[in-house]
């Protein structure tokens, strides 16, 4: 019997563990795009949904989501690392000429797109979920809270977030960073499911058409919040 | 027609390599390009240089032996062609051709364009095989395969051994050979046998080749003569985690 250890460090093993956390990242990431939305349909929803989030099962479920978010990423990300790393190494001579034929810029450039994500993510939660960086914009602050309908008192996130994208800066780099998204989860969704040996021959064509198109509707998605605030549209 | 070769050239498994360029003429368009590197190793020879070393046998695209990248693309720009296949009138007078040794760290070149594909043998001896009842040769039909199951099967027995997809794969990834023959035993019930732990028993032997990663470029697909499909890659994925959670390796 090999050990466990063994069949772990196995490179199918750990294309299996990309490819499940990545999937319920996909999904985490559906979950917030959702939440996002709701900017559209005035202060009230967007504020009163996150008080929600906050305070759900008393201040549980959020803490919950939080470590499990957490781990998904540390093993996606060691992982990624180790896998790339052992490819690199496998050929330690390249070639002088390379002719791809299938392979895309997006499947190329997993790795860089993938690190990219990583410090996007890093500053995004330091922007508004730590109020370290564009503090002047943190709905924490003192001043800025908001009166629900149902008279509670809670952070501004609104007012946050529209603050914050009125600077073109802010606004450029998130959507940049979404676009960095789309790149990575072009050829991630599909991947996962080969990776999690789909064969249905009436399954894989449509898995490769859908991959694609939900990474853009992600990336899109995301984007129409600060591009929205930043041409004045919301308010 | 007149070709300028950019061509690896490598005296040992040690030596340090370089791309050298030589200039062929009055190449024929009949001819197979391994036919072409035939005409320019004699020219080497009458002028007294070492010929350039390449692998060969069947020259009809059967037996896997040839093989070097050409212009970037693993048995050159053909769809499922070997290199001893392709012939000249796919290229033009005047063309500039690039020609590499497979390029792996389990593929160590040996000589010039030759590789060592020890590895792959070492793959198949963990579980590219079946057991059998020796003795007398069974009735033909005693067991029932459906059509479905036998094409499948032999869609992946098709695979011969060439290394193509390791060479086109980023990843210098082995996984669309090893998944063939998974696939190909897999598929039919006499591969019963060994099923729950061939998958596990041959990845983990390609791990320790120092083969790379799979991560669905699917440029081994492209490039395999014979057109093996990557359905096989996640076949054996699925294979491989049913066997760490239910085999009896
Ligand atoms: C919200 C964050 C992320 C999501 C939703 C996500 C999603 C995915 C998915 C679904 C896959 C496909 C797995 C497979 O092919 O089996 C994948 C692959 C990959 N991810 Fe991520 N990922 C994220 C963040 C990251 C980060 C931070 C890195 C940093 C190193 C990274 C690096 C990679 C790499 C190198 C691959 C392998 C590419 C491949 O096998 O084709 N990802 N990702
Ligand atoms: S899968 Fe195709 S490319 Fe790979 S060794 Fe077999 S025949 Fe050659
Ligand atoms: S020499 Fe046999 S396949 Fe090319």
């Amino acid at each position: 019997m090999k050990a466990f250890g063994e069949i772990w460090r196995s490179n199918i093993f750990q294309k299996w563990l990309m490819a499940l956390t990545g999937l319920l990242l996909v999904g985490f990431l559906l979950g917030h795009l959702s939440g996002n939305l709701l900017v559209f349909l005035g202060k009230e929803d967007i504020n009163s949904y996150a008080h929600g989030l906050r305070t759900m099962g008393h201040g549980m479920v959020i803490w919950i989501v939080r470590l499990g978010l957490l781990s998904m990423f540390v093993l996606h990300v060691t992982a990624a690392i180790t896998l790339s790393r052992r490819n690199r190494a496998a050929r330690p001579q390249s070639y002088a000429k390379v002719t791809p034929r299938k392979s895309t810029v997006a499947s190329r450039t997993m790795l860089y797109s993938g690190l990219l994500l990583l410090s996007y993510v890093l500053y995004h939660l330091a922007h508004f979920t730590w109020g370290a960086v564009h503090a002047g914009n943190y709905a924490g602050q003192i001043g800025w809270e908001y009166t629900l309908a149902d008279g509670t008192l809670v952070p501004d996130v609104y007012r946050m977030v529209v603050a914050s994208f009125q600077v073109p800066l802010i606004a450029v780099l998130y959507v940049l960073s979404m676009v960095m998204v789309g790149l990575h989860l072009n050829h991630a969704i599909a991947s996962a499911f080969q990776t999690m040996g789909v064969t249905n021959q009436r399954l894989v064509p449509l898995i490769r058409r859908i991959g694609p198109a939900l990474s853009f509707i992600v990336a899109a998605g995301f984007s129409a919040v600060p591009l929205a605030i930043l041409a004045g549209v919301v308010k | 027609m007149n070709l300028r070769l950019h061509i690896w050239r490598q005296s040992g498994p040690d030596a340090q390599g370089m791309l050298k360029t030589y200039d062929v003429q009055n190449v024929s368009e009949h001819m197979s390009f391994l036919e072409m590197l035939d005409v320019l190793n004699e020219d080497l020879l009458t002028k007294g240089e070492i010929p350039v070393a390449f692998d060969h046998d069947c020259r009809e695209g059967i037996c896997g032996t040839c093989g070097m990248v050409i212009n970037g693309r693993p048995h050159g720009p053909l769809v499922r062609t070997t290199a001893c296949q392709l012939h000249m009138r796919t290229f033009k007078d005047g063309d500039e051709i690039y020609i590499e040794p497979w390029r792996a760290r389990a593929f160590p070149v040996m000589r010039d364009l030759i590789v060592d594909r020890g590895s792959f043998d070492r793959i198949i001896q963990k579980g590219g095989f079946v057991s059998v009842n020796t003795g007398n040769a069974q009735d033909g039909n005693a067991i029932p395969i459906s059509k479905k199951d036998a094409d499948r099967a032999m869609d992946a027995a098709a695979c011969i051994g060439c290394g193509a997809c390791v060479a086109a794969c980023p990843n210098s990834s082995a996984m669309l050979f090893t998944a063939a023959k998974v696939g190909h035993l897999g598929s039919l019930p006499q591969g019963q046998t060994e099923r729950s732990t061939r998958a596990m028993n041959m990845v983990l032997q390609m791990d320790a080749e120092g083969f790379g990663a799979c991560t669905n470029h699917y440029e081994c697909e492209a490039a395999c003569p014979k057109g093996i499909s990557a359905e096989f890659i996640a076949q054996m994925n699925k294979d491989f985690v049913a066997s760490a959670f239910g085999g009896r390796d």
